[in-house]
């Protein structure tokens, strides 16, 4: 739960947390969406992901991205004596996943949506 | 069980050694303990290495500020301009020795071509406006290397200093030496008749040497005398151990904005002829006329030498972005 809401001031579009990230956004969108759940280090993000979503994240390419994301604020490292260091959300990142799922689940909808008119119902 | 570890571990290390200094020390542990666990599960994976050294290689752009992710405001401008000399430096290799060539063929006779003889008189202009450009570069960087010195800064810059210096001097003995074989019209009674005074085509033939298409056909380099073949060996590794310490020297010193300022518009301006240069050189290669008696025409290693050229500039642009970005957040100094 975070602890302080997000400023209201200036309603981010659906993707303006993933700006920048290119071809990072793919891993930024499956990293953020396993820490939504809560803290974790690195190897567990790895098996997480690749639980939920059948990717096997290599250690370059996620190291990338949680440098990219912690230098963006939308994760942050947690305190920890263990070597192995975890990671969590943060509020920005957690409103900027929200707006990045939610397009994405409208492009989804429409997609589905013309599948079915024109090739008929799965 | 503990050589096994031991292996991993070391292993893991290798890998890790893709990542720059300032990337080990922030994620440099987590890292290894990912590394370890993902050797364990897959003791050989190609995808994993090439995915480790593009993550380093990136790692390492984007420290010497060339990559999309913010610095070290303090930092920044240093690492920016260490960036702009490494491409620089690079450029003036590459273009060194494309550009001897023609000076070479043209001791000889005048090119018969108006594309070869515009690119000679464009790359000409560009060298002398870079090799006046990085004079002016290095006097305020002398001055602050003196004051640095006599500010007690010794034991930090003599080391990269006394480096640099090794490696200038291994490269200034040997291209003096070689540069008495160059093939050029030594005595020749039609010598100086081209754009280039016969010495600095010489020098700038020897302290090149290196870069030739011989080290495809070792059976030619072979046919060398033992001591230049030497001399090829041993110049890449002066120039880079130059190189090295200089960039050491300078993201050690203390920099005024001022300079820093100075430095930027000069970086500027260097890029802009680096960029003229690659012209005049796109120029002649497409003319790609060989010339009377062959003597401007173009090779596999004039292609490389362009790309080489190419890529310095793509370097040199980002790196100017991001120095005057910087330098534009400095106070008057």
């Amino acid at each position: 739960m975070p602890r302080s809401k997000p400023a209201k001031t200036a309603p981010p579009k659906a993707d303006r947390g993933f700006s920048g990230f290119g071809r990072y956004a793919g891993p930024a969108t499956l990293i953020l969406s396993s820490l939504a759940e809560g803290p974790k280090h690195g190897y567990a993000l790895t098996k997480d992901i690749e639980r939920f979503a059948d990717v096997r994240l290599a250690p370059g390419t996620l190291y990338e991205a949680l440098s990219r994301l912690e230098g963006q604020g939308l994760i942050e490292a947690v305190q920890s004596d263990d070597r192995r260091r975890p990671y969590k959300l943060t509020a920005v990142g957690a409103e900027a996943l929200r707006g990045h799922l939610d397009a994405q689940r409208r492009i989804a909808d429409v997609g589905l949506r013309r599948l079915a008119g024109t090739w008929g119902p799965a | 069980m503990r050589r096994k570890e031991s292996v991993l571990w070391s292993r893991a290390y290798r890998l890790l050694c893709w990542y720059p200094k300032e990337w080990r020390a922030r994620y440099g542990d987590e890292f290894m303990e990912l590394l370890v666990a993902d050797l364990e599960e897959r003791a050989h994976s190609l995808h994993r290495s090439l995915d480790i050294a593009r993550g380093g290689l990136i790692a390492r752009s984007a420290s010497a500020g060339l990559g999309g992710q913010p610095l070290d405001p303090d930092d920044a401008p240093r690492r920016s301009l260490v960036a702009i000399g490494g491409a620089l430096s690079i450029f003036v290799v590459f273009a060194l020795a494309m550009w001897v060539q023609l000076t070479i063929g043209w001791q000889w006779s005048p090119p018969n071509t108006v594309g070869t003889s515009l690119a000679m008189f464009v790359m000409s202009a560009a060298i002398v406006a870079v090799g006046a450009l990085l004079l002016a570069a290095s006097v305020p960087i002398m001055w602050s290397v003196g004051r640095n010195l006599s500010r007690g800064r010794a034991g930090q810059l003599l080391p990269p200093l006394l480096l640099s210096v090794g490696g200038i001097a291994v490269l200034v003995v040997g291209t003096h030496h070689f540069a008495n074989g160059w093939p050029g019209t030594g005595g020749h009674a039609w010598g100086r008749q081209g754009i280039v005074p016969g010495g600095v085509a010489a020098y700038a033939w020897a302290s090149t040497l290196f870069v030739t298409s011989y080290w495809a056909h070792p059976d030619a380099l072979g046919g060398f005398p033992a001591a230049e073949v030497a001399f090829m060996v041993v110049s890449p590794l002066a120039f880079a151990t130059t190189l090295v310490g200089l960039a050491k020297v300078v993201r050690r010193l203390d920099l005024s904005p001022r300079v820093l300022r100075y430095e930027k518009r000069l970086t500027v301006a260097a890029t802009v002829a680096m960029a003229a240069f690659f012209t005049g050189a796109g120029m002649w290669v497409f003319d790609g006329g060989p010339g009377p008696r062959n003597l401007f025409h173009i090779g596999a290693i004039d292609l490389i030498d362009l790309v080489a050229i190419a890529l310095a500039l793509v370097v040199a642009a980002l790196a100017v972005r991001r120095v005057g970005a910087a330098a534009g957040q400095l106070s008057p100094g």
